[in-house]
């Protein structure tokens, strides 16, 4: 059924001021998501290289919180962060308190479990004898780290994926420690998309809701996009 | 330029692989190492590319034991060592981007980077001493072929102009024809014969006596824990001065 012009008016009024909104909370939401999982994937990787490749006494503990840390509970990591910027906490002084370094911390904490085990995955399928092809040409441990992790590319870029997806997915822990502000003049502080959606759902604003979930899913469609092109050496280029 | 294994005792555990083995290899020179299969012909080669220390005894580079050097020297040694194992063992890249490996690792990372950088804007075509080397295989024209759309033969006959194009003062092959045909065991023998006559050194892993007639200058025979015999080539074929060399040869040793 095509729409009438009068049921369209509204929305169109409406969508400069949605429009803002929405495009704060994206920013928020990707700056939040995309620092944690960079930072997550500078974190991991080496710890990645360091469990797949190294013996060393507590490795099978250290694989096992690994192992466990995929699977935390979003909500008890948003809780263990909240309490320790909170004044009692150890960061207390910090004041971060419902900012999105806070948030950061947290999606931090989920997301390095995430991309640590599933690099350690890729990495460690790297053959042995390819590593010591490395060696042998004369390569450094830091030039065999290198090949190992430009072998795996595919492996760890799918691992960066599903650290992302598990950041820009999250609920439970941002809305605790980012507490889902959005400013007077109507633009997000601390909301994401995921925490939006629940209020907006929870406010009965559908249309909002909708097109919020829509931009989620396109976002995690884009980053996968480009993380697999990355990790197809841009298509045409090639590494040792 | 001599690299030497000097009185060598070496073992996992409690499982003991060699007692006392001697072995050197000089320039200009191919030594074959021969033995059954699982006598320690490639960790004695290990040995000799310092992947690993020896328990007793020393490996030494020009007189230097490399092991009582630091760090930094020790991966001076190195990088004038190549070697070239049973499986090619190619990194997932191009023929060009395998053959100049050696080569880009003795960069420093400035010049790595701008490199790089220049490959990307097309400013080079790849390193000529590599294109060289895979010229000296007989695969100059597959230089910007995927190394995994070769055949095996091929991806090893890469694997060799790899160590060859860094121009190494010593050569080790781990059994670098054991799984090849023929042609390709052909191309590789030439290519030994020539780091030979470029005066590099060369030390092969084979478990083929033939091979080891056509090109090797001297044989160590390892049987056991130890070189039981070590010597001109046809000395060594045809005349042993060891009984157990003479009835290895021969097939008559089982182990």
């Amino acid at each position: 059924m095509p729409l009438e012009p009068d049921t369209l008016t509204p929305l169109l009024i409406d969508f400069p001021f949605e429009w803002n909104y929405i495009r704060s909370i994206i920013y928020v939401s990707l700056y939040v998501s995309l620092t944690a999982v960079v930072l997550s994937t500078l974190f991991s990787l080496p710890v990645a290289l360091l469990v797949g490749f190294k013996d060393f006494r507590g490795k099978t503990l250290l694989t096992s919180i690994i192992n466990t840390g995929m699977g935390f509970p979003s909500v008890v990591v948003g809780l263990v962060v909240l309490f320790a910027v909170s004044n009692q906490g150890p960061l207390g002084s910090f004041d971060l308190v419902f900012t999105t370094e806070a948030m950061i911390m947290s999606q931090f904490i989920l997301a390095a479990p995430v991309i640590t085990g599933v690099s350690l995955a890729a990495v460690s399928s790297v053959e042995q004898n390819v590593r010591d092809a490395a060696y042998a040409m004369g390569g450094t441990k830091t030039d065999v780290a290198l090949v190992t992790i430009k072998e795996a590319r595919y492996g760890i870029a799918t691992a960066v994926l599903a650290g992302f997806g598990r950041a820009i997915s999250e609920v439970g822990s941002v809305l605790i420690v980012g507490g889902n502000i959005a400013s007077s003049d109507g633009t997000s502080v601390t909301r994401t998309i995921t925490t939006a959606i629940q209020l907006e759902a929870r406010q009965g604003r559908f249309e909002t809701a909708m097109i919020l979930g829509a931009i989620l899913v396109v976002l995690v469609l884009i980053v996968n996009a480009i993380v697999v092109r990355l990790g197809n050496g841009g298509g045409g280029g090639r590494y040792e | 330029m001599t690299l030497e294994a000097i009185d060598v005792h070496h073992g996992y555990g409690t499982e003991t692989v060699f007692e006392g083995v001697s072995l050197s290899v000089s320039p200009g020179e191919v030594v074959a190492i021969i033995g059954p299969s699982g006598v320690g012909k490639s960790t004695l080669l290990r040995l000799l590319a310092l992947f690993d220390a020896p328990n007793r005894g020393s490996i030494e580079y020009e007189n230097q034991a490399v092991w009582d050097v630091s760090e930094q020297r020790r991966l001076e040694y190195r990088r004038r060592i190549g070697m070239v194992f049973q499986e090619a063992s190619l990194f997932d890249a191009s023929v060009r981007r395998n053959a100049e490996y050696g080569l880009r690792v003795r960069r420093s990372w400035t010049d790595r980077l701008r490199h790089e950088l220049s490959s990307l804007v097309g400013k080079t075509n790849g390193t000529g001493d590599a294109i060289d080397a895979l010229e000296t295989v007989g695969l100059r024209e597959q230089a910007d072929q995927d190394a995994s759309s070769l055949s095996g033969g091929e991806a090893q006959r890469v694997a060799f102009a790899r160590a060859l194009a860094y121009e190494p003062d010593i050569l080790l092959l781990d059994e670098p024809t054991s799984d090849l045909d023929p042609r390709n065991t052909a191309v590789i023998e030439d290519a030994i014969l020539e780091a030979r006559r470029r005066g590099i050194g060369v030390v092969i892993a084979t478990h083929d006596m033939h091979q080891a007639e056509r090109i090797a200058d001297r044989v160590a025979v390892l049987l056991g824990n130890d070189i039981i015999e070590v010597g001109n080539t046809e000395t060594v074929f045809e005349n042993p001065t060891d009984e157990r060399t003479r009835k290895f040869i021969e097939g008559e040793l089982i182990y």
